[in-house]
């Protein structure tokens, strides 16, 4: 072989061991893979799911109120009333 | 027919229920219900939410105060500003400063103007923030909301009236209530709804000579003087009874309220500075 073969090799050699070096840093092997959200992150879900149940409600409790309810039947009798109404 | 008369808000209560004795429970609660209510949103209560509301300034609110303050500011924008959830410094400056069995019915001092419709925003669902130099009373409501969530309650058990001082709210069942009129007592009979008075013939005093008032005028800043004594008006419960007759006090007078009783289909029943009695929008 050559000095000038064994050039080739080599070269192709330290080109291979960079990208397997490369590959494995990208990899980061030393993370842990689990990903189960913790208590504190649960706890914020939990509580912004509350926040737009509250925001519905009150929503809801809004546009009930836009829409016009008329006012129910009512008359004038001569029977003697039960309670009375008065600035309250 | 069980009843159940107690002392709360300022004011008495008067609880009807057409049930047998078995529903005797739902009293008590009732009962429980509008002191839990009153220790929430008092504003003489220095430990109630609203004052820790008015105190602070923001408050992370629980359910009732959001609600009754997003009813408040709701009824304000379909009044026109008439009905304002921010008249508390109004009424202090007034001189209804503390409850009104305490308010000292001669006071020293000039009558004085203070601005209302003062800035109030729900942030992030529940928090509520006043802007500056606001401060809200809820008595214009309250009385009439609490009427409605304990009547929910008892009409589990069968037809029920409620009235917190004035303010009706009822269902199941004619119910016939009575109207204070200067010239005779007027009888209405309604089967469910409200029925609410609003007016200066009571909770007055004065200040510096002059008659002061607990209805507040939020264009003035001041006891409203509309030549009204009183309007009673009917609505689909009892806050929006109390809303709809404080709208209709604060009109600009008897002709104005009957043309819009009348316009909006608002049953009333109106009584002038003159004792001149007025009915409107479709009662007769």
């Amino acid at each position: 072989m050559t000095d000038h073969v064994r050039r080739l090799y080599l070269a192709a050699g330290a080109l291979l061991a960079f990208f397997l070096a490369w590959a494995g840093i990208a990899a980061h092997p030393w993370t842990t893979t689990s990903a189960a959200p913790d208590a504190a992150s649960a706890r914020a879900v939990a509580l912004y799911e509350q926040r737009l149940q509250r925001d519905a409600a009150l929503l809801h409790s809004l546009s009930q109120q836009k829409l016009a309810t008329p006012a129910p039947p009512v008359r004038i009798v001569t029977l003697p009333p039960l309670t009375t109404t008065r600035t309250s | 027919m069980l009843t159940r008369s107690f002392h709360a808000m300022g004011t008495e209560v008067e609880i009807f229920l057409d049930a047998d004795g078995k529903a005797e429970p739902l009293l008590d609660e009732a009962e429980s219900e509008f002191e839990r209510i009153e220790a929430l949103l008092s504003r003489f209560r220095p430990d109630s939410e609203l004052s820790r509301l008015n105190r602070n300034g923001s408050v992370e609110a629980g359910p009732e105060l959001l609600e009754l303050v997003s009813l408040s500011l709701d009824a304000r924008e379909r009044t026109q500003g008439r009905f304002d959830p921010t008249v508390h410094d109004a009424l202090v400056a007034a001189g209804y400063d503390r409850t009104f069995e305490d308010v000292e019915r001669q006071q020293s001092g000039a009558p004085s103007q203070v601005a209302c419709a003062g800035d109030v925003r729900v942030e992030a669902g529940s928090v509520l923030t006043l802007g500056r130099g606001t401060r809200i009373d809820l008595g214009g409501i309250a009385k009439g909301w609490t009427a409605d969530r304990v009547l929910e309650t008892l009409s589990q058990a069968g037809p029920a009236l409620v009235n917190a001082g004035g303010d009706v709210a009822c269902t199941g069942r004619s119910w016939q209530v009575g109207v204070e009129t200067p010239a005779r007592p007027i009888t209405l009979e309604l089967e469910n709804g409200g029925l609410a008075t609003t007016g200066r013939d009571r909770r007055r005093w004065f200040r510096g000579g002059v008659e002061a008032h607990h209805v507040i005028d939020p264009s003035t800043g001041a006891p409203a003087e509309t030549g009204l004594l009183t309007a009673t008006a009917v609505g689909s419960s009892g806050a929006e009874a109390e809303v709809l007759a404080t709208s209709l006090f604060l009109a600009g007078g008897l002709t104005q309220a009957a043309s819009e009783a009348d316009a909006r289909g608002v049953p009333a029943l109106l009584v002038g500075d003159d004792g001149s009695t007025v009915m409107a929008g479709g009662l007769a």
